[in-house]
């Protein structure tokens, strides 16, 4: 097996009284797709921000590549190698889905290669047809590819996605799952959270379902399917007298 | 209007040909000192907009770097006996360096109370130079030496620190440091999720616009020959500051360069005619909420929906952009 890329310890999240992330332990090797699911207010988005530095874990740590990465502020864990998308897609409004990337591109590279870097994203995301566009004028399936295209831009060990395959056409989904196996055969490392099941099981080759805050399940997308903890959680307890 | 999409040679025509004023009517000494005024207004507007308006960090406090400044080069040149002249970048370093230490703590606060914030640095810098009398001269201000240039020379200095601040202006916003507060001022957490640090950013273009602001008031107060706490920590500069970009399009290139030129007669006017003086305020804020109301983008918002200047040319572009097209 590879080395651990991503290693999260014991790591608990509490807002107030509510504990969002009750300690979570998992690790990412490098070269992996990991999906993690879980019903809605299972504490997905907050164990995603606590990894991408969105969020501070209340207890436990998060090392990355070796290193400590929680505690850091976003665009240290950023260079690091760390890059999210946003679940509902937060552009620049105002400027063209080149220069959206650029930002993402500009920072902590040399100055020279800016160009080429942008260049390549815009060409193996599709977006190079609209990259005069401002983008406040895409549609939301453009918008997620953006999301993915300005991640990759700072050029990321680890990328995190959330929900890029909610809300987009059926080609679309297609398009950002080819591209999601094609970053991963390039060997780069994906967390990626979603609700769509076929997604996660087109692309992830282990996944981790969280439930109440708590890591319930883990395995592949089969075994998850079978997993009858999975099921309660989405569906609920069987009825006794019906077994 | 394709020109104005190119940054530096429209300046530079326009400032060559202010220049050669002087050469033209030496003894028109009424437009010359108006010309040199509204120099130093344009460059106020324009340090302001960097902040204000590429960052969206709207400030109230840009007088503390103006007067910071004010007095920077009045005590070097009359109490150490400096060249007025190489008093003026030490002067904007004195003032970048309050812009940094205003901007770690103020910076951490999100826009709205960013800019009520900065209503108090302001004012506090004010009651602080009144109180320190044996430095600033308090409430009776500094006389300071006689000995100045001519007009002609301070009207052809306030055009050079003019241009010069558009020049930087326009470099910034098409080079890295313009993305990244562009990118900032709409989505600022978009933008530390992208690895730019936006505090760094913030605090670098804060003390890059009072090092100009801070300059062109050493060249103020040389001008006048005297400096008051009242005067060159006023707020109404701050308010003029802000005035002046929404009066000419917020955010862009030449916005503060127009709103200058058409606030500073406008304010002239109303100050020099003891009947309006009253009421000069209450113009100015009219004149807010109309545009506030109407065109926010100010004048070359008209401008653009009038299409006399392309809608493109008021977007960010980068240098980038450009060469891609």
């Amino acid at each position: 097996m590879t080395e651990p890329l991503l290693v999260i310890d014991h790591v608990s999240k509490r807002f107030g009284g509510l504990v969002a992330v009750n300690d979570v332990s998992l690790t990412i090797r490098r070269g992996e797709v990991v999906g993690i699911i879980g019903p809605n207010g299972a504490g997905k988005t907050t164990l995603f921000g606590c990894v991408v530095g969105l969020l501070r874990p209340t207890t436990g740590r998060i090392t990355f590549a070796g290193a400590r990465v929680d505690g850091l502020s976003q665009h240290a864990v950023v260079r690091r190698g760390i890059c999210h998308s946003h679940q509902i897609p937060a552009p620049f409004p105002f400027l063209s889905v080149r220069d959206n990337v650029r930002v993402g591109a500009s920072f902590g590279r040399r100055r020279h290669e800016v160009g080429r870097v942008v260049d390549e994203i815009l060409t193996r995301t599709g977006l190079d047809q609209l990259a005069t566009t401002p983008a406040r004028n895409l549609s939301v399936g453009r918008l997620k590819l953006l999301e993915v295209a300005r991640a990759l831009a700072t050029g990321p060990e680890l990328l995190c996605l959330d929900e890029v395959g909610s809300g987009v056409t059926a080609v679309e989904l297609d398009r950002i799952l080819q591209l999601i196996r094609d970053l991963n055969d390039e060997g780069m490392t994906i967390l990626y959270i979603e609700h769509n099941m076929r997604a996660i099981g087109a692309v992830c080759g282990r996944v981790i379902v969280l439930d109440f805050g708590q890591k319930i399940a883990e395995g592949t997308p089969a075994q998850i399917g079978a997993d009858p903890r999975v099921v309660e959680a989405y569906l609920g307890a069987p009825i006794a007298d019906s077994a | 209007m394709r020109l104005l999409r190119h940054p530096y040679l429209p300046a530079l025509a326009v400032a060559a040909v202010a220049a050669s004023y002087p050469l033209v009517r030496p003894d028109d000494l009424t437009f010359l000192g108006v010309g040199f005024l509204t120099f130093i207004f344009i460059t106020q507007a324009i340090s302001w907009n960097i902040v204000g308006g590429f960052a969206g960090q709207v400030s109230f406090g840009f007088a503390a770097f103006f007067g910071t400044g004010a007095y920077t080069t009045a005590l070097l040149w009359s109490k150490a006996g400096w060249d007025p002249l190489l008093t003026l970048p030490v002067a904007g370093l004195a003032a970048g360096v309050v812009a940094l230490l205003v901007g770690l703590p103020v910076f951490r606060l999100s826009a709205q109370y960013f800019s009520i914030a900065t209503i108090g640095v302001g004012e506090a810098a004010r009651v602080i130079a009144i109180n320190a009398d044996n430095l600033t001269g308090g409430a009776s201000g500094l006389i300071l030496p006689f000995n100045v240039p001519d007009k002609s020379w301070f009207y052809w200095a306030g055009l050079a620190i003019a241009t010069i601040t558009f020049l930087v202006s326009a470099w910034i916003r098409r080079h890295r440091l313009g993305l990244a507060l562009f990118s900032l001022r709409m989505d600022q957490s978009a933008a530390e999720g992208l690895g730019v640090p936006t505090a760094f950013f913030k605090n670098l273009a804060h003390v890059v616009a009072a090092f100009f602001v801070g300059s062109a008031a050493g060249l103020y107060v040389v001008y006048l020959s005297y400096a008051h706490p009242d005067q060159v920590f006023g707020f109404d500069l701050s308010i003029g500051m802000v005035l002046m970009n929404v009066i000419g399009g917020i955010g862009t290139l030449w916005g503060p360069v127009l709103g200058a030129l058409i606030y500073f007669p406008i304010r002239q006017i109303l100050l020099s005619d003891p009947s309006l003086v009253a009421v000069n305020l209450l113009v100015f804020g009219a004149l807010l909420i109309l545009i506030i109301l109407f065109e926010p983008g100010g004048v070359l918002g008209l401008l653009s929906r009038a299409g006399v200047v392309a809608r493109g040319g008021l977007r960010f572009r980068s240098a980038d952009e450009k060469r891609a097209e």
